[in-house]
């Protein structure tokens, strides 16, 4: 599959305000779409679509707040930098509370907002990476055997294999067959980095 | 050095809860921290540690319910500070005092891990309710 190019989307219902920072965003070889309207961005928002989003706080119909939330309620984790010229703290605040990765006000110098652009395409990568990553141990862990994924559990826990084989009724010989097979499903080169993977997954509380 | 806030006599609106936490206001002998320990008269377990080490050391302390930064107890930005706070006590509701209209460092307090920030002059109902909430 294609992947799609990292896209700075632009939501501001101001045609002066989209033009001046598509032509800024260009002029930094960035790619750029833009929307006028929360409406016209959310009917064809790909989450699978990498990027990040500036989002004007006022515009008429949909908020950018309201958009926010929106983008909440359908798990999107894109990350949006607001920009407004009516900027309170109370709104800011809000917003950050709300995920926001910035929240900058007009009038901002143009390399202010490429500096926040950067690092929320940068952390847009990392996350996705992440993703990618906790995807394939998943599939590595679909493909163990019911007893190997106890075995893992166990193993991961911190326990030997003698304790492993003593809560299992099974002897240790097996135990030790079993970790073979599970350090090999899940391509772990050691045991330290099994761990580190099952957190990855299911980080402790 | 810390000091324990006179409690104005209104222990009765607090809960169980709210009287065993504690609310640290940290921040320095200036008139922005008079305003916040004024607005939280109302509460009687609230402590004004005024040195960087007893503030962290308090907020460290399982019995932390709060803290509310007035102003910094150094001569740099608070983010450092609220920084080291929130690695202390991840989860500690931490609210931060801004000047009027500074949308700039509140965004960079949320994003150190402030709960939230209210500007002053602190409006004592919205920071009386933050507390409140907190410390249920």
């Amino acid at each position: 599959m294609k992947e799609l190019p990292q896209t700075v989307f632009v939501v501001d219902d101001d045609d002066a305000v989209r033009n001046s920072l598509r032509l800024l965003l260009k002029s930094a070889g960035l790619i750029s779409e833009v929307a006028a309207s929360a409406q016209e961005f959310l009917s064809n928002y790909d989450a699978a679509h990498p990027g990040c989003l500036v989002l004007d706080v006022r515009m008429p119909g949909m908020s950018g707040l309201e958009m926010q939330h929106e983008l909440n309620l359908r798990g999107a984790t894109i990350p949006v930098i607001f920009i407004t010229g009516h900027g309170d703290i109370p709104m800011a605040v809000e917003a950050m509370q709300h995920g926001a990765f910035d929240f900058l006000q007009k009038p901002f110098r143009d390399q202010e907002l490429l500096d926040r652009v950067q690092r929320a395409l940068s952390r847009d990568t990392e996350y996705r990476a992440r993703l990618r990553q906790t995807g394939r141990i998943r599939e590595r862990l679909a493909s163990l055997s019911p007893r190997e994924r106890e075995v893992l559990d166990l193993v991961a826990q911190g326990k030997a294999n003698k304790m492993v084989a003593g809560d299992l009724g099974v002897s240790q010989r097996t135990v030790e067959i079993h970790r073979a097979h599970v350090m090999q499903k899940m391509e772990a080169g050691s045991l330290a980095e099994l761990v580190r993977m099952m957190m990855a997954v299911a980080p402790p509380q | 050095m810390m000091r324990s806030h006179d409690s104005g006599g209104s222990a009765d609106k607090q809960s169980d809860t709210e009287r065993v936490r504690t609310i640290i206001v940290a921040g320095q002998a200036s008139e922005r921290t008079r305003e916040v320990l004024r607005a939280l008269r109302g509460f009687t377990n609230v402590i004004w540690p005024t040195s960087l080490e007893a503030a962290l050391a308090q907020a460290g302390s399982g019995n932390a319910g709060c803290l509310v930064i007035a102003d910094d107890l150094r001569e740099e930005p608070i983010d450092e500070f609220l920084q080291e706070a929130r690695e202390l006590q991840r989860n500690l509701p931490i609210f931060v005092i801004t000047d009027p209209d500074d949308v700039a460092e509140a965004v960079s307090a949320m994003r150190h891990g402030a709960t939230a920030v209210i500007e002053i002059p602190p409006s004592y109902a919205v920071l009386c309710e933050e507390v409140s909430r907190a410390m249920q």
